[in-house]
């Protein structure tokens, strides 16, 4: 028997064809337009332009749109194997180019798909703070996002017709010539892709926690994402200060502020999240105590020493809403220094990210 | 329709090129391996390994014990490439209280055994329904 490179007409499966890559491309196309959307979401929100606004209200929406950016980037991962499989015998295809707009349209499908798995496998693999590269994850992440979503734009323009011609026609069944009939086939990547969901989303459902065995969090309390330790931080002593605008106040000073207690989620860029009783002093009370403008976008300045997250800009909708706090306590006890001691900005619908811990000085931007 | 989707693909696409160029400048080789990794593997390995694999269940396993062997594998398969990021931590931060601290092998155990569980159960419902019409 002598080896031969397999051909287009080599792949008899029903799971194969345009029947089936139509109806999973919708699936994946749902899932890529959710995920593209909210990852926009997100990154707006940490690099505001002139034009944008985030509401602060209701209070778990960051939390709603970065679970659903996490989730359906997950539910992506089998959608894009399957529909793959799908269209794989089109590989094989000769001659390898016919003429420059089936040359152009290759590429653009290499294009598509090695944007598509970068963005699935970095997701996947920042979500477990993993990092086997040596970019810088969120600029990649987001660069190659609007490569994906162009080259889909393009695909599906190039494949309109077959797309509306798959959907359209009366389906009948063929039987199965391998292992799985068609029906067997989009059967077995609806569970694959329920079966992905339902092990990871308990990291933000809390009801699905035990379920969810692939899931970034545990069910020991709030997460700790950044250690004192690891941001080089030591507990503040009675010296500390915090300073808004050219007032100083110390920590016995707040406690004896009115405080207000609030249900905020903490929800994390990486897509877990988790809720906390926070009892502090409203940020707007101490810009009024300051004589500073209610509504102001703020500077949030940490005792961090470095990294890109020792402060954090609080947008003006944020800083007016009275459920946006300087938290001193957490679930009824004092902040420990791994959660943000001697206190930490929280404030609803918001990064975990942007949520500045070890807050020492907050000013008029 | 089809031309206005096309050019605002390939403005969207153009964005992202010139977003993805100093990264590029910085890091090309992690970069390239990463962009170009996913469709090589697929296609070089993850894709033949499947219709290999299928064609070999297809002959071994008795009919109705196809597709519940086949949904099982494809199923664990997906399970196993999610865990990865958590079994593999070589260039990973450190484990903080309450995140990324799973049992995570014991966790994807019991996932794949609630699988394999459907699948066996599946095998036998599919081959008692399927027996009496063979001997009948």
């Amino acid at each position: 028997m002598r080896f031969r490179p397999p051909g287009e007409a080599d792949f008899t499966s029903p799971a194969h064809g345009a029947r089936v890559s139509a109806r999973i491309g919708l699936w994946l196309g749902v899932a890529f337009g959710l995920c593209f959307a909210t990852g926009l979401i997100s990154h707006g929100i940490q690099h505001p332009p002139a034009w944008f606004t985030w509401p602060s209200r209701p209070v778990g929406l960051y939390r709603i749109t970065q679970g659903v950016h996490v989730t359906s980037g997950v539910a992506a991962v089998p959608l894009l194997l399957a529909k793959l499989w799908s269209v794989y015998p089109k590989l094989f295809g000769r001659p390898l180019v016919r003429s420059v707009p089936h040359a152009l349209e290759r590429g653009s499908i290499l294009v598509l798909i090695g944007a598509s798995f970068f963005e699935l496998l970095t997701g996947v693999f920042n979500v477990a703070q993993n990092y086997p590269w040596a970019f810088f994850f969120p600029t990649a992440h987001h660069a190659v996002a609007w490569i994906a979503a162009g080259a889909l734009l393009v695909h599906v323009a190039v494949k309109l017709p077959v797309i509306r011609a798959a959907l359209t026609r009366a389906d009948h069944e063929e039987p199965a010539t391998g292992v799985l009939s068609r029906r067997g086939f989009l059967l077995t990547t609806g569970a694959a892709t329920g079966a992905a969901v339902l092990a990871t989303v308990g990291g933000t459902v809390p009801w699905l926690r035990t379920a969810s065995v692939l899931a970034s969090r545990s069910a020991t309390g709030v997460p700790v994402n950044r250690l004192a330790s690891a941001a080089g931080v030591v507990a503040a002593d009675s010296s500390w200060r915090l300073r808004v605008g050219d007032v100083e106040f110390s920590l016995d000073e707040l406690r004896a502020m009115p405080q207000t207690t609030a249900d905020l989620p903490i929800a994390c860029v990486e897509g877990w999240s988790a809720d906390a009783t926070w009892t502090g002093v409203p940020v707007r009370d101490l810009l009024a105590r300051a004589g500073l403008p209610a509504g102001s976008d703020l500077r949030v300045e940490s005792l961090e020493g470095g990294g890109p997250y020792r402060s954090s800009t609080l947008p003006g909708t944020h800083s007016a809403d009275p459920l946006t706090l300087l938290a001193l306590r957490m679930n009824g006890e004092e902040l420990t220094l791994d959660h943000g001691f001697p206190c930490r900005l929280i404030a609803p619908s918001r990064p975990g990210v942007l949520q500045t811990k070890w807050v020492s000085r907050l000013e008029v931007r | 329709m089809r031309w206005v989707l096309g050019a605002v693909g390939v403005v969207l696409l153009g964005r992202g090129v010139v977003e993805l160029l100093p990264v590029v400048a910085d890091s090309p080789l992690s970069l390239g391996g990463w962009l170009l990794g996913g469709p090589v593997l697929h296609d070089v390995l993850l894709a033949p390994l499947v219709g290999l694999g299928g064609t070999v269940l297809a002959r071994v396993l008795p009919a109705p014990w196809r597709a519940p062997v086949g949904a099982g594998l494809v199923v664990s398969g997906v399970l196993v490439l999610l865990a990865v990021p958590y079994l593999w931590r070589a260039f990973s931060g450190p484990v903080t209280p309450g995140l990324h601290d799973r049992p995570y092998p014991a966790g994807l155990l019991v996932a794949l055994t609630v699988v394999w569980t459907a699948v066996v159960v599946a095998g036998l419902a599919r081959s008692r329904n399927t027996r009496p019409r063979r001997d009948g």
